[in-house]
């Protein structure tokens, strides 16, 4: 589903990414750990299309498509989303509005037909209940006045709606009490399906613990440095990255 | 006319600084050319119910008005006086004490030359009206100069908006309002890609208890020029004032506000709030927000704010990594801008109208898809 193939970025001149290669395939859960600087984010934002990230070699392909080619709309509609690290604040513009614009918009881009009132009101009250996330909370602008949790909460509401086919979460546990873990969680493995991916990219091993990876990578100075099983986050847990240390 | 033509203001008064007058002084004097043509108007009508006038280059179509006699208690204006001087024809709106006259919609069209319009309303105690005035053309150069003369009595309701749709020509629309004690004013003037636009809102609170919410809303693209100034002159205690002017500027527009507040010696316990905000949407536009507040009194509060800011980048970003496209999302971040300045006017058909309106021209401008 995606192929990534000895990828370079750059960003303000420095060199982030150093051919970075990774294939994920459908059904997989891939989890991308890392100290902190080795360009897990710069992934992220890369394969989203966010400017000021300058590819200077390598390919990315979403299901044969040359992903790096896209926009970042574009990217969206052939099925790629990107949960971000710090949601934005869009004051007068509601979480509804909001969503509705963005999955019409990509069923446009599909030629698909527009989502009616009724079936949009439906599917976000049984997501939004999933979620914990109240009704009245959604009429309000996108993410203002939300909590660390609500946003990320909001992330994985988002997720639920637009039901994209490969899901690049960055740091969707990060600023997370356990509970808002568990639900955000639970999102995920509710997202999963055997023609569905997660890409999960991540400090730590407490995330893990709830949504299972097949595949666990670590990046180190903008390269994967090893790649293996769930157990590999659980050494790393235990071990830190200093073995990988350049 | 006879004797010598008046003389227009110059952009040396600072009032009229940054207004575009040329349209002014090439038709000043040069009446309309004959044309009985009726336009196509039918995109130019709020879809309301209502009664409707149409006026096509300062002449009534269908039944005669005769131009109301102007309010002369009402401060001296270079346009305004024009407008006075000059309208052939024009409306006289008079609501009796109690009475709710609904919406009443009066389209002004330009059509080459210059045209003066009056429109003149007479608020009974209690009395009820909405008044939407829109001026266009049809992609000709000329002069459109309308006056509004407003009297409510007390405990009054007015709502109007100043609707400018005009392509080519230059709209130059001046409401002043006279407010008895505890009405109420929402004025919208909302300027949507005009050509040359100048609208003014004056507004003497003269009763006790008296609320007057102006806002604005100017979206300029191309070389559009959008002038506004208003000044809300509370002369009685007790009076209270809300201002929101949104301004966008794209292309090589300019879009500008004086936002004026003046309170009187004794008119204590004001309160007045001002809130002027600039969007520019490319870098080549200008923008220009001055308030203009003189307090004389000291128990008052007078809040105001002033911003010019662009549209948000990780927005941009953020709508994009959700499959919006940037014209569709820009159009979106830039509605959200502006939507508090429709927050004035009532809940409503009106207000869902406008607000519908200023989506589409959004997005027209964008090119982008309806969301």
């Amino acid at each position: 589903m995606l192929e990534i193939a000895s990828l370079h970025v750059t960003v303000d001149g420095r060199e982030i990414l150093r051919g970075l290669t990774l294939s994920v395939l459908p059904g997989e859960v891939h989890a991308i750990m890392g100290p902190n600087g080795a360009g897990k984010s710069t992934l992220a934002h890369v394969l989203a299309g966010r400017e000021g990230y300058d590819v200077t070699e390598g390919t990315a392909r979403l299901d044969g498509a040359d992903l790096l080619a896209m926009s970042p709309d574009a990217r969206a509609a052939a099925g790629l989303f990107l949960g971000l690290q710090y949601p934005v604040e869009i004051p007068g513009v509601s979480n509804l509005l909001f969503l509705r614009t963005a999955l019409n918009a990509q069923r446009r881009a599909r030629g698909e037909p527009e989502i009616s009132g009724a079936d949009f009101m439906a599917r976000v009250r049984a997501e939004a209940r999933a979620l914990g996330l109240d009704l009245e909370m959604l009429k309000r602008g996108v993410n203002v006045g939300f909590s660390g949790g609500e946003k990320k909460r909001n992330e994985a509401f988002q997720l639920a709606m637009l039901q994209p086919r490969l899901a690049i979460l960055d740091e969707s546990d990060s600023g997370l009490d356990i509970d808002a873990l568990k639900v955000v969680a639970a999102a995920i493995n509710r997202f999963m399906s055997p023609d569905r991916a997660v890409l999960l990219i991540t400090h730590y091993q407490r995330l893990l613990d709830h949504v299972r990876p097949t595949h666990v990578h670590v990046l180190v100075d903008g390269r994967i440095v090893e790649s293996g099983g769930p157990e590999l986050a659980l050494r790393l847990e235990q071990e830190g990255y200093e073995r990988h240390a350049a | 006319m006879s004797g010598m033509p008046p003389e227009l203001p110059t952009r040396r008064d600072e009032a009229w600084r940054w207004a575009d007058l040329r349209h002014a002084e090439r038709f000043l004097g040069t009446p309309p050319p004959a044309n009985d043509a009726l336009p196509e108007t039918d995109r130019l009508w709020l879809d309301l119910a209502g009664p409707r006038a149409l006026f096509v280059a300062g002449q009534p179509v269908g039944a005669t008005a005769q131009a109301p006699a102007p309010d002369r208690g009402m401060p001296r204006h270079p346009l305004a006086d024009l407008a006075a001087a000059n309208a052939s024809a024009g409306t006289r709106l008079e609501v009796a004490a109690g009475e709710d006259a609904g919406l009443v919609q009066l389209l002004h069209i330009g059509r080459g030359g210059a045209a003066h319009g009056v429109t003149r309303v007479v608020l009974g105690a209690g009395a009820r009206l909405t008044l939407v005035e829109s001026f266009a053309d049809e992609g000709q150069d000329h002069w459109l100069n309308h006056r509004l003369d407003a009297e409510l009595g007390a405990g009054a309701t007015l709502v109007r908006v100043s609707r400018a749709l005009a392509g080519r020509g230059l709209v130059s629309d001046r409401a002043a309002v006279r407010m008895g004690a505890e009405s109420r004013l929402a004025h919208l003037s909302l300027g949507l890609a005009a050509g040359a636009l100048r609208t003014e809102v004056e507004v003497l609170l003269d009763g006790p208890g008296a609320h007057a919410d102006v806002d604005g809303i100017l979206l300029g693209d191309g070389g559009a020029a959008l002038d506004s100034l208003t000044r809300l002159d509370h002369r009685v205690p007790g009076t209270s004032s809300r201002q929101r002017w949104r301004l966008v500027a794209g292309g090589t527009a300019q879009a500008s506000i004086a936002g004026g507040v003046a309170v009187a010696r004794h008119a204590q316990k004001t309160d007045a709030e001002q809130s002027l905000k600039a969007l520019l949407l490319q870098r080549t536009a200008v923008v220009h927000l001055k308030p203009e507040l003189e307090i004389f009194a000291d128990d008052v509060a007078c809040a105001h704010g002033c911003t010019v800011g662009e549209l948000d980048r990780a927005a941009l970003f953020y709508l994009a990594t959700r499959g919006v496209p940037p014209a569709e999302a820009e159009a979106l971040l830039t509605l959200a801008f502006v939507a508090d300045a429709l927050a004035g006017l009532p809940e409503g058909a009106l207000r869902d109208a406008l607000d519908a309106e200023t989506r589409d021209w959004l997005v027209r401008r964008t090119g982008g898809a309806a969301a």
